[in-house]
């Protein structure tokens, strides 16, 4: 870090801020200021007091909330990041160093090299179909011609005969040879489409890195030709963007590893899709493949009719859990920042507007208008959409604030002073 | 008949706005709750007899629609419970502590770091906040003063910063000799005076130069000067501050220092100081700063002056004269 001249310091410490601005910003302003919620103007004015006046710094200093920081930030740029003096922290980086380090790198070069191979291979047109088993044959097809964008390809989720539940896997595919089943993808009540293109080789290294690390959901979430990508493409037939549902009830959006970091790291809107019902011929087949892959499904509890899914990823935590993570809510979505808020991107818009959210450690919930309420065990990965209900009457009020306790108990509070809460990450709810 | 209809639009507005916040559940009319909104708007709009110390406009004209604008960007959920506990309304109270009670303990947890001292922070500032303290006979509570430009939460942790500083500055005025012995304070050096301030005529050219320099920076800027190099934060505290990331942090301060620098010694010659000399009156300056740090680095080890802070004692300890205003 570059110094400058002692006299430098001396002539900052010497403006007093008596001298400049005799009032101190009172505790709204301050709070506002850390919040970003000032105006341009009054946020000039507070900075200008700011730098004059230690005591007002060492507030806003001391005012930072501990919580929304989950771990380390990333040393982005490949510029140094300054040690601090806290332990964890410094564990923290040491673990996320280690992770990129050469060796890790180097295997996941290697078995990003074998992806592409095997997929280029097994993908030519003509050769699928052979390479398929015969259970999964009619769900996959080439396409024609490359799709438009970054394909979405989506995985379903199991339905127990008792309960309606639906999860929609979507995960970021290069430049497509092939296409799943083409259908209406739903984010906030609009078609989703990722912002702009992937880039071929360096998405699918990305996303084949990742299944063969993983060989769990992310592999199963991958249209690549491995097994569990196979089983859990849909129908296909050319299109350009294509999801998968099941069921009706609730919804749930599973989104995998790989994919989310390659658009993190595009600074793209994760694709938040909602359930539709589903052809009843492909419940049968999905759910098998589904229970096979990475969702799990369980009915909400002991109200039947009510049926509030729970999304259980089988994956291990997802790399973003070791990330610096910032929530904010803005304009009615939740958005995330994994680089201490210098840039922001949505991370779940739903249909009504979203008010508040509450993290702790990686679960992450989300409220908002007439009921809507999220929930992410895994950092904002996947989202399941949770319904709270007792005795059938279910919660539609406006959420406004969201406290969570530990990973499963949360309290929802409501705009007409309803309190839910529930001991059990929001399978069993209790009103007061 | 438009000025009509724009008090139908205005009534609508506020209506909306109380529908919104929820205050009717807490027994809050919606006359109360529009006096609280144009309290606020007064205050932030300096249309009060006493102007607030920082407003968004000193003009008197703030078109309906701007308020309209800015009642709309408050947290007027929080705000509509803040006020009703103030004013003493029992199921506010019980949301209030349903919500906030236990993150009092949590953020007087990480305030202070230490369990007996957060303890006695959070319950100090519940008191506060429920007000205990009677003034003219009225109870009254702190909660008065959240305007919702902020979230609750985070007012409530602003004002608890601004507590435990306050506190903080009381406990060391009133410290002992002994603990002063303990803790090596009559060991201290006195805190060392300005460098090169006042050393004839080139010392007031380079104060002259320097303050021109620094006038020229934004206010940002400033901020993360002061921040880094007076406080002593990290740059991942500047960082979070700012929400910046830590490098971008980092590359401002090198930008920050290096044109300084460059501003420092254009001043310097530009009032007559030959480039030879204006860089010997930085250098020299530097090699000061060299052995002050290491003396002052010395003296400091262990005796941060918050939690988290590497910033010299001498500084703020002791000095009551400028404490924080509550709010």
């Amino acid at each position: 870090m570059t110094e400058v001249p002692k006299i430098v310091h001396d002539r900052l410490r010497a403006a007093r801020p008596e001298r400049a601005l005799p009032e101190h910003p009172d505790a709204n302003l301050l709070t506002a200021f850390a919040e970003q919620a000032l105006s341009v103007t009054e946020r000039e004015g507070v900075l200008a007091h700011l730098a004059l006046c230690g005591d007002c710094r060492d507030v806003i200093a001391l005012a930072l909330p501990a919580a929304d920081i989950v771990a380390a930030p990333m040393a982005a740029e490949g510029e140094a990041v300054r040690a601090t003096a806290a332990p964890a922290r410094a564990e923290i980086n040491r673990l996320t160093a280690r992770r990129f380090a050469w060796p890790s790198l180097r295997w996941a070069a290697l078995a990003a090299g074998i992806a592409v191979v095997a997929s280029v291979l097994l993908l030519r047109p003509g050769k699928l179909n052979q390479a398929l088993p015969p259970s999964a044959k009619p769900q996959v097809a080439t396409t024609a011609q490359p799709a438009s964008g970054p394909q979405i390809a989506s995985s379903a989720a199991a339905s127990p005969p008792t309960d309606q539940s639906a999860v929609l896997a979507k995960t970021e595919e290069p430049q497509a040879k092939f296409a799943l089943r083409p259908s209406k993808k739903i984010r906030a009540g609009q078609m989703v489409t990722p912002s702009h293109q992937a880039e071929h080789g360096t998405l699918l290294a990305e996303n084949k890195a990742e299944n063969k690390k993983d060989s769990g959901p992310a592999a199963m979430l991958s249209p690549a030709p491995t097994t569990g990508g196979r089983a859990s493409a849909a129908p296909a037939s050319p299109g350009a963007t294509e999801t998968v549902e099941v069921s009706s009830a609730a919804v749930a959006v599973e989104v995998a590893p790989s994919a989310e970091d390659s658009l993190m790291a595009r600074n793209e809107t994760p694709a938040i899709e909602k359930a539709k019902p589903a052809p009843p011929e492909m419940k049968v087949n999905e759910q098998q493949q589904t229970q096979a892959a990475f969702v799990v499904l369980t009915p909400a509890g002991s109200q039947g009719g009510n049926a509030m899914p729970t999304a259980k990823p089988a994956a291990p935590p997802s790399p973003t859990s070791a990330r610096n993570i910032t929530w904010t809510i803005a304009a009615g979505a939740l958005q995330r920042s994994l680089d201490s808020g210098q840039s922001w991107q949505n991370a779940l818009r739903a249909d009504h507007p979203l008010l508040c959210y509450a993290s702790h450690e990686n679960d992450v919930w989300t409220g908002g208008q007439a009921g809507t309420l999220f929930h992410s065990a895994d950092s904002g990965v996947t989202w399941v959409q949770v319904q709270p209900s007792i005795k059938g009457q279910q919660l539609s009020s406006d959420i406004t604030h969201i406290d969570v306790r530990g990973p499963a108990e949360i309290a929802v509070f409501t705009n007409n002073h309803e309190i839910w809460r529930s001991a059990d990450g929001g399978k069993t709810w209790d009103k007061k | 008949m438009a000025k009509s209809a724009q008090s139908g639009r205005g009534v609508d507005a506020a209506t909306a706005l109380y529908e919104r916040s929820g205050a009717a559940a807490y027994g809050m009319s919606a006359e109360q709750f529009a006096n609280v909104l144009d309290e606020i708007v007064r205050k932030y709009f300096n249309l009060a007899p006493n102007r607030a110390p920082s407003s968004i406009s000193d003009s008197a004209h703030v078109s309906a629609e701007q308020k309209a604008d800015f009642c709309a960007a408050l947290r007027l959920e929080e705000l509509a419970l803040a006020r009703a506990c103030a004013l003493g309304n029992e199921r506010a109270w019980q949301d209030f502590i349903s919500r906030y009670r236990q993150k009092l303990h949590s953020m007087a947890l990480h305030i202070t770091r230490d369990g007996a001292h957060a303890a006695e922070l959070a319950d100090s500032l519940f008191a506060d906040l429920y007000g205990v303290n009677a003034r003219d006979g009225v109870r009254s509570s702190k909660l008065v003063s959240y305007t919702g430009r902020g979230s609750l939460e985070g007012w409530l942790r602003t004002v608890m910063a601004q507590e435990f500083i306050n506190r903080y500055r009381k406990q060391k005025r009133t410290v002992s000799l002994e603990e002063q012995t303990e803790e090596g304070v009559q060991f201290a050096a006195a805190t060392p005076e300005p460098a090169c301030t006042s050393d004839g005529l080139s010392g007031r050219r380079l104060e002259a130069a320097i303050d021109e320099a620094l006038a020229e920076l934004s206010a940002e800027d400033r901020f993360t000067l002061a921040s880094y190099y007076l406080d002593g934060r990290t740059l991942a505290e500047i960082a979070r501050m700012l929400r910046l990331h830590e490098s971008s942090v980092s590359r401002r301060l090198d930008r920050l220092a290096t044109g300084l620098r460059k501003r420092i010694l254009a001043g310097l010659r530009a009032q007559g100081m030959s480039h030879a000399q204006a860089t010997e009156a930085l250098e020299t300056d530097v090699r000061d700063m060299e052995l002050n740090l290491r003396s002052r680095l010395t003296q400091d080890s262990g005796a941060a002056t918050f939690p988290g802070s590497r910033k010299v004692p001498a500084q703020n300890a002791g000095d009551g004269s400028n404490d924080q205003q509550k709010p």
